[in-house]
């Protein structure tokens, strides 16, 4: 059964390799509905407490390759397929636009089914070394997305970046697993739950630390985060979508399966993680708002959601330590869930900006504005994308948050470790609040108010079938928001994995709350539509249209309106440790001023301590190595001929050196 | 018989490091097909009849034929002058051919392999050198697949050796002499000529990153 | 019964804004205008025609509306001494401060609709400041939920009583924090002067510069609103449970009268702060919760 997605796979490359340029697309859709179909329905099978196993051959070099769906994979996989399959969607709208470049074309949906087909491996196989091809199969796919727009270096810079810190966290998920099949002998994941239990607790811990260092480069946690916020902008919008929403969950995935296969320690990996994400959605959601390249915001902003989520995670950790099933419960919920719901705002989001480049050709928050006329239904998406995202209710963002906040404060209540649990709600509140801020600023300065700079030609808002899978996420992300019941009962069955009493009674507990928040905000959602009413009602008097007041200001210009960097400059007055501040301006020099300009832009701090200062100093000294790269290939095979002259020589020498020596003796 | 063939092998090597003309080559080449289809029919002559058919087809027609024509070919069609041009001299070249042949020799009596004759190791391992040393000491392009195909014709030697108890591996070795008429096919044909007007490595420098 | 705390906190609301201009007036030694001036303002905004700005959009309509809904969700979250508010479950106050956020967005963005700088600016501050307050209140309440064991705003309140000498100073340290909130979150002094509309004093008063008739009816009546609730979540430190109504209503009246005069005063005799000192002053409070925090820690001996 399982064979089915790679032949699929394969068989739809051929296809798309063969058609016309314009039919490309479509063959995609169907592939990946056609996958998405097939695994959702073994998901949804195993969600409903029917486990799919099965048992591959894999002859001598992989031995047995079980798969199995639990109640965890199956999870992922539905929110892996529906966000692929809305971003094909849209991918398809997003590429005609480049309908003349036809090996591009069909290289890049070529690998998206094979990103497709590598996901879906990941979340089915718990054989080691299986599961570190289709890893390495998925970070190759995903970097040959990546570079769709290979001509402009800095796309080709920032997914080289990304290949390299993907085969860093390669190197240490490898690294776990190695460990894991020296000691045991075998491959299978089950394995690892052995060697964790019979040796020393420590090796455990630390076999954990490794695996959570390789998935968090992946998931992007501070400070393995480098790669995110030059990758995703590179990217097609797209592309940028399903990495956010997908790829970078799969390092979640992989620290959730680890949680779940090593049952030790989990009070002390849950403080970790605790500590690692409150960090991580600080700085991430920090550096997010000032950033004016509208992509690089999302991105930095995906960071502090994964912040969110391994808030909650490391909630459910302490949960599973000290034995406090609701905490568990709630936890463990609340990060799958927000996994869930990150994933739909956050590929709305990119898709919005998707459109927004491809009708205005820029990504520069600072050269836009008062799209809302112009792109009324874009505007509506990332209006409701931005308020799920903060948080707010009555949106789906808000479910996950508050199931967080109901482990936090539980915990708080309980009396369990209140210094930590208090400063991590006060992180995740001080979280929200950015969050606002920097969405207001998204907001307001693309669409609301006057124009910004001139146009070139034309702006009109993007057609249907591009609209559409934005307005199917915006149904998805209304029906969690106001049905979360209903969610909670899917949760159930993964959730219960992880916590280990019988939780009917932390369940019903949470299942109640669910509800008195469904009617809350339904209540709110009625008092908004009342009132409205009640306005139009009395709203039947003069209604006349004039300019905004500007205090007796006759010459009222876009020039005046705040910009994005007006709009944060005291906040990132506030921040400024933590970034790199500069500015380019040109100041006035003459009695009658010419024009001039003021531009501000910030730079990750952490990144240039990380990232670029060891690259400096390690590029500085592989450089004294120039001179033996001089091009002539004569050399080169030089070099290889004496290389293995000298592997050769070098036993040889030895074994001479110890004829000599013995003979020596025997004198 | 096998033992006096492979000798006049390893001697036409020598020969290769003072030859002065492209033609002289391209000669030596094939005659080392001629003698390698003698090797092999005298080894593989209790293998499968199909197989051995296919075997002694290929090196007679690939190595001893078309090969050589091959570049023959090449070497009207681009006008390539008569001199292979090498950066050491004749007699330095003879003598480090011969201390690659004596290298091999040592080598060969390390190695306490009871299924591998010593004799072919020896002319293997040499010639292997001696194709690398070529590609190494000669100016011009071309001189380049020579040397590979003196290489391809070493791992030929290699795995006739045990070709009789593992025929598979010979036919893996005759890929390596698909894959070079496919290059020059693909390559040298035409499009190096237009390419670059001037024959010489020195200019491939200038691809350096 | 339910519906106490709504019905109470809606008629302080009509005098609450009064007795705050009477008493500034009184101490500026004029008499000042009648108690229930304000209202009769709003009523007579609610009947007045709208302009609007070309600039604006759908949001700018919407926001106003959007606001007011959201405050009245969230007085139905307040409770009385020991009576709930009309909604009530654990972990209510989050919803009761997310809530609120979703007003504040939407006043935000309406007020970046209208493309004027001076908007810009109170949106931008206001942001700021609102963002800075929320982990003040979610660590305050954070304490109260370990020094009670409940999570929700009714139980908390309900369960809290002071006993030992550290928690009535924590209890007045409460009040002033949540008072200090009270006043950040309704832009008043020492952060915003709601007297003057020059824009370098302005956070809130600035933001609805653009708005007018129903819709700055309803901002207005809001703010009234959103001061009652405040007092109301104040007076609930000074009801102890156990008490009947007739003393806890007069109790809780007195309460809001207090807190009214307090802000009256507040503002007649103290300077807004620079705006730059503004952001620091705000943080201090998140210290404060810190220190509230402690002291709870304190009392219930788990200190580490």
């Amino acid at each position: 059964m399982s064979l089915v997605f790679p032949i699929v796979t394969l068989a739809f490359m051929l296809i798309i390799a063969l058609v016309k340029p314009g039919v490309k697309g479509t063959m995609a859709v169907l592939a990946v509905g056609i996958n998405a179909l097939a695994s959702s329905w073994v998901a949804i099978n195993a969600l409903l407490g029917q486990l799919f196993t099965e048992s591959l051959n894999g002859g001598i070099v992989f031995g047995n390759i079980p798969i199995r769906v639990d109640g965890l994979s199956a999870w992922f996989i539905l929110l892996t397929n529906f966000t692929l399959f809305t971003g094909i969607l849209y991918g398809r709208q997003y590429m005609k636009r480049y309908g003349d470049q036809t090996t591009s074309l069909s290289l890049h949906y070529i690998s998206f089914l094979l990103n497709q087909l590598a996901l879906t491996g990941i979340y089915f196989i718990q054989n080691s070394l299986a599961f570190l091809c289709v890893w390495e199969l998925m970070a190759l796919s995903a970097f040959m997305l990546v570079i769709f727009e290979h001509g402009r270096m800095k796309t080709l810079k920032a997914g080289i970046n990304y290949l390299i810190q993907s085969h860093i966290s390669f190197a240490f998920i490898a690294l776990g697993f190695i460990w894991v099949s020296a000691s045991t002998g075998s491959f299978d994941f089950s394995a690892i739950t052995q060697y964790a239990a019979k040796g020393v607790s420590e090796a455990g811990l630390l076999l954990f630390i490794v695996f959570f260092i390789g998935f968090a480069i992946k998931a992007g946690f501070v400070p393995f985060h480098t790669w995110l916020p030059h990758a995703h902008p590179a990217a097609p919008a797209h592309v940028s979508g399903v990495m956010s929403g997908v790829l970078i969950k799969v390092g979640i995935y992989g620290i959730l399966r680890m949680l779940l296969l090593i049952p030790d320690n989990h009070l002390v990996i849950g403080y970790g993680i605790l500590l690692i994400s409150v960090i991580s959605g600080i700085y991430g959601v920090m550096l997010a708002t000032v950033q004016h390249n509208i992509k690089r915001l999302l991105a930095y902003h995906s960071i502090e959601n994964i912040g969110i989520i391994g808030i909650g995670i490391g909630i459910g950790a302490i949960g599973s330590g000290i034995h406090n099933s609701y905490l568990a419960f709630a936890g463990y919920a609340g990060a799958l869930l927000h996994t869930l719901n990150h994933s739909l705002f956050k590929s709305l989001l990119f898709y919005c900006s998707g459109i927004l480049y491809q009708a205005t050709h820029t990504l520069n928050i600072e050269k836009l504005g008062g799209l809302i006329k112009k792109m009324p239904h874009t505007a509506l998406l990332f209006l409701i994308a931005a308020l799920a995202i903060c948080g707010l209710p009555p949106f789906n963002g808000f479910i996950s948050e508050f199931l967080i906040y109901s482990g936090l404060f539980h915990a708080i209540a309980a009396g369990q470790s209140p210094v930590f649990v208090v400063l991590a709600a006060g992180g995740l509140a001080l979280t929200g609040g950015l969050a606002l801020m920097c969405f207001t600023k998204a907001f307001g300065i693309i669409f609301l108010g006057t124009s910004r700079h001139p146009h070139a030609g034309e702006i009109h808002d993007a057609g249907i079938a591009t609209l559409l899978p934005g307005y199917l996420i915006v149904l998805f992300i209304a029906c969690i928001g106001l049905m979360p019941q209903l969610f909670l009962k899917i949760l159930r069955n993964p959730v219960e994995l992880f916590a280990e009493a019988p939780v009917a009674g932390d369940y019903t507990g949470l299942a109640g709350l669910m509800q008195h928040i469904s009617l809350a905000v339904w209540g709110l959602a009625v008092l908004v539509i009342l009132l409205f009413f009640i306005r139009i009602l009395a709203r039947n008097r003069m209604l006349t249209t004039g300019s905004t007041w500007g205090c007796g200001y006759e010459n009222s210009s876009p020039k005046l309106q705040y910009t994005a960097g007006s709009f944060i400059r005291s906040y990132a007055g506030l921040i400024k440790p933590l970034v790199i501040t500069k500015k380019h301006n040109k100041v006035i020099t003459d009695i009658i001023p010419e024009a001039i300009y003021s531009e501000t832009n910030y730079y990750d701090k952490a990144e240039a301590g990380l990232v670029d200062w060891p690259v400096r100093n390690l590029k500085a000294l592989l450089g004294k190595f120039k001179f033996l790269q001089n091009g002539s290939v004569q050399f080169y095979v030089l070099y290889g001929l004496v290389f293995i002259a000298i592997s050769i020589a070098i036993p040889m020498i030895i074994n001479a050196i110890q004829y000599l020596s013995q003979m020596i003796k025997q004198l | 018989m096998i033992n006096i063939l492979l000798i006049i092998f390893t001697i036409s090597l020598i020969y290769i490091g003072i030859a002065n003309r492209m033609l002289t080559y391209i000669r030596i080449i094939a005659f080392q097909g001629f003698l390698l289809f003698g090797v092999a029919f005298i080894e593989l002559i209790e293998i499968n009849v199909v197989n051995l058919v296919f075997v002694l087809l290929e090196t007679i027609v690939i190595k001893a034929i078309l090969i050589p024509l091959f570049l023959k070919y090449i070497l009207d069609r681009n006008n390539i002058t008569r001199e292979a041009e090498p950066f050491v001299s004749n007699f330095v070249s003879v003598v480090i051919i011969t201390l690659i042949i004596l290298g091999s020799f040592f080598l060969a009596n390390t190695i306490l392999d009871t299924y591998v004759r010593k004799i072919f190791f020896i002319v293997a391992f040499s010639a292997l050198f001696t194709g690398l040393y070529i590609i190494i000491t000669r100016r011009k392009i071309i001189t380049h697949v020579m040397g590979y195909m003196i290489i391809e014709n070493g791992v030929f030697v290699l795995s006739l050796a045990v070709g009789s108890k593992m025929p598979m591996l010979v036919n893996t070795g005759i890929l390596l002499d698909i894959f070079v008429s496919v290059i020059l096919l693909g390559i040298f044909a035409d499009k190096i000529g237009d390419v670059f007007e001037e024959q010489d490595v020195e200019q491939l420098r200038n691809l350096k990153d | 019964m339910r519906l106490t705390s709504l019905i109470l906190i809606i008629v302080t609301s009509f005098f609450f804004t009064g007795i705050i201009v009477r008493t500034k007036s009184i101490f500026s030694g004029r008499k000042g205008p009648g108690l229930f001036q304000p209202m009769k303002d709003i009523f007579r905004l609610l009947r007045k025609g709208s302009v609007f700005s070309e600039t604006s959009s759908f949001i700018f309509q919407l926001a106003p509306t959007v606001y007011f809904a959201t405050l009245i969700m969230a007085i139905l979250f307040v409770p009385f001494g020991n009576q709930k508010g009309v909604v009530s479950f654990n972990g209510d106050f989050v919803f009761f401060a997310y809530t609120l956020a979703l007003g504040k967005f939407f006043m935000i963005i309406s007020s970046l609709d209208t493309g004027s700088s001076f908007e810009g600016m109170g949106a931008s501050r206001e942001a700021l400041y609102s963002m800075l307050v929320e982990p003040a209140f979610f660590i305050l309440m954070g304490s109260f939920s370990l020094l009670t064991g409940y999570t929700s705003f009714a139980g908390i309140f309900g369960a809290l009583h002071f006993g030992s000498y550290i928690s009535y100073g924590i209890g007045i340290l409460a009040s002033f924090v949540f008072i200090t909130i009270a006043l950040i979150e309704n832009s008043r002094m020492p952060v915003d002067d709601p007297k003057t509309h020059l824009e370098l004093t302005m956070v809130h008063e600035v933001m609805i510069l653009d708005n007018s008739g129903f819709d700055l009816g309803l901002i207005l009546y809001g703010t009234n609103l959103k001061f009652a609730m405040y007092g109301a979540i104040i007076a609930n430190f000074f009801l102890t449970p156990g008490y009947q109504w007739y003393y806890s209503v007069p109790i809780y009246i007195l309460v809001q009268f207090v807190f009214a005069v307090v802000v009256g005063v507040t503002e007649s005799f103290s300077a807004r702060f620079r705006m730059n000192h503004n952001p620091q002053f705000i943080l201090m409070f998140t210290s404060i919760s810190l220190l509230i925090f402690l002291g709870v820690l304190l009392i219930l001996g788990k200190l580490i």
